[in-house]
């Protein structure tokens, strides 16, 4: 018998398309995007695309409050408000704006409960990780223990082992989420995971689906340690939740992936 | 389960060169494909693109012929025509037939020569007439080759995939739009609902389940075509139907 006769979680998804327990999408975006076409890329589409499958929240920076500075995390905020029940934020930060910065995270609080953690995005700023200017960002969210997710990626001179493992140490407060788990870099990830506090986790975008990579992870750090992302509107939820269930991995290592890991952090209302 | 058909068609099997796991024997290709529910397979050397053409299809033609099942079908390499390193045509395809192979690919990026009709225009004028499939598989990434390629070659039945995982569609769709024979492997379509959107767009008959094992789990995308939002009757081609029609029209 096949995994989607077989196992309980992949017969559900693959008969009904959806599971009787909530998905909490770590990594997602919004909006328009210079390299590629995204048909599905507004918050009404991406919203429909979830509710199939069973999203409960997705946390998202939006692409243009990344990559354009002119828009502003606010604007953000105002979408989530128009899907109260199913949109969280990251706050975009972009470390060459100090006053946006600032100006953002004065409004933090009266941002929430859309507004959940920080987004960094070292390379594509071409920042790297531990300079000074991301310090005011980092001291805030470590303060009050909110979840920042930084782009990682293996070899990176931004965002890669040394960066992290410097901020990470500098930081033990921090709540932090390794976006792509340092792809490519998997000793180092390892590495990371190990040598936190028990602050770290690695979150899962474009690793689903690669053959074997999700049993390793699994084995080496414990799925306690992952989070399910998609980089929504850049991944379909069903083939990354297709690859989640295609690994070796036990159905309690899928569910702490799904739901249980975020739950254990933030609770069940947020 | 059984509702569906699988038949992947972009699968590599072999002791990879710079390591890894994949299947070296059908019965390991065979176990991975049950987890999966995947019933037929269309097979390519691991190595292909670092080893010689006639090496690679030996090594494809004692696998498939080692596969008792029927299962498992393979793909052969080509060569330019001038340097007399693969039999001509008409001998070619015989052997394919003998052979279980019942696809054709080419490596001309590693293998060092150009691809255009000059250097195998009568092997692929061949292939047309005879409705063999092309896999260009080694072209993913190289869009301007490809573009050109398929520019000499319209009346061959082709089939190509993108392995980037950033949504192709301003670069597959003009082609989708332009060559009828063309063939979109699913593999690393990971845009939300984009296959609904070319199937809508091109028509089911133009896309094909592919996994791209042992890169890739061959469950990955099977969810994500199951649950397409597609009419079942036209998931049922993409997961098989439209290789199964492509590879029994093949004049071998």
């Amino acid at each position: 018998m096949s995994i989607w006769e077989e196992h309980p979680l992949a017969r559900r998804f693959w008969k009904e398309g959806r599971a009787d327990f909530p998905i909490y999408d770590m990594h997602g975006h919004m909006g328009s995007l210079n390299t590629i076409h995204l048909a599905r890329a507004e918050a009404d589409q991406m919203v429909a695309h979830m509710r199939r499958i069973g999203v409960k929240h997705l946390v998202f920076s939006h692409h243009h409050a990344l990559f354009e500075p002119s828009f502003r995390n606010v604007r953000a905020w105002e979408i989530c408000r128009n899907h109260p029940d199913i949109l969280r934020m990251y706050v975009a930060i972009n470390p060459h704006y100090p006053d946006h910065i600032r100006e953002d995270l004065a409004l933090f609080d009266s941002w929430k409960p859309f507004a959940v953690g920080l987004k960094l995005l070292p390379d594509y700023h071409q920042v790297p990780l531990n300079d000074r200017r991301y310090e005011y960002a980092l001291r805030f969210a470590a303060e009050r223990k909110l979840p920042v997710l930084s782009h990682t990626w293996g070899g990176s001179s931004c965002n890669g082992y040394p960066q992290l493992a410097e901020v990470i140490h500098k930081y033990p407060g921090l709540i932090f989420f390794i976006a792509h788990a340092l792809f490519g870099d998997w000793e180092g990830a390892e590495r990371l995971v190990r040598e936190s506090a028990g602050n770290v986790y690695l979150e899962l975008t474009a690793l689903p689906g690669e053959r074997g990579l999700l049993e390793r992870l699994t084995a080496s750090v414990g799925s306690e340690r992952l989070l399910y992302g998609t980089d929504l509107p850049w991944f379909d939820e069903y083939q990354v939740v297709g690859g989640v269930l295609s690994a070796d991995i036990t159905e309690q290592d899928m569910r702490n992936i799904f739901y249980a890991n975020v739950e254990r952090l933030l609770g069940r209302d947020w | 389960m059984r509702e569906l058909f699988f038949y992947d068609s972009m699968c590599a099997v072999g002791l990879p060169l710079t390591g890894g796991t994949a299947a070296t024997t059908p019965d390991e290709l065979h176990k991975e494909m049950d987890r999966y529910g995947i019933d037929k397979a269309l097979v390519r050397h691991i190595n292909l693109p670092n080893i010689n053409a006639e090496l690679s299809n030996e090594i494809v033609a004692e696998f498939v012929g080692n596969d008792h099942s029927g299962r498992i079908r393979g793909v052969w390499c080509i060569l330019p025509e001038q340097c007399e390193e693969l039999p001509k045509p008409d001998l070619l395809f015989r052997r394919m037939g003998e052979s279980g192979i019942a696809a054709l690919t080419l490596a001309p990026f590693s293998h060092r020569w150009i691809p255009c009709r000059l250097t195998i225009g009568r092997i692929m004028d061949a292939a047309a007439e005879r409705h063999i499939p092309v896999l260009l598989d080694n072209f993913t990434g190289r869009w301007q080759e490809l573009y050109a390629f398929l520019k000499e070659f319209p009346r061959n039945i082709t089939m190509i995939q993108d392995r980037s995982k950033h949504g192709p569609d301003r670069l597959i769709r003009p082609l989708l739009e332009a060559y009828e024979n063309l063939h979109y492997v699913i593999s690393c379509h990971w845009v939300p609902e984009g296959i609904r959107d070319l199937a809508e767009r091109y028509g089911a008959e133009r896309l094909l389940y592919g996994s791209n094992y042992p890169i890739f789990s061959q469950g990955s995308m099977m969810l994500s075509l199951k649950q397409s939002g597609l009419p079942m009757d036209e998931i049922r081609k993409i997961s098989g139907k439209n290789l199964e029609n492509l590879l029994n029209g093949a004049q071998l």
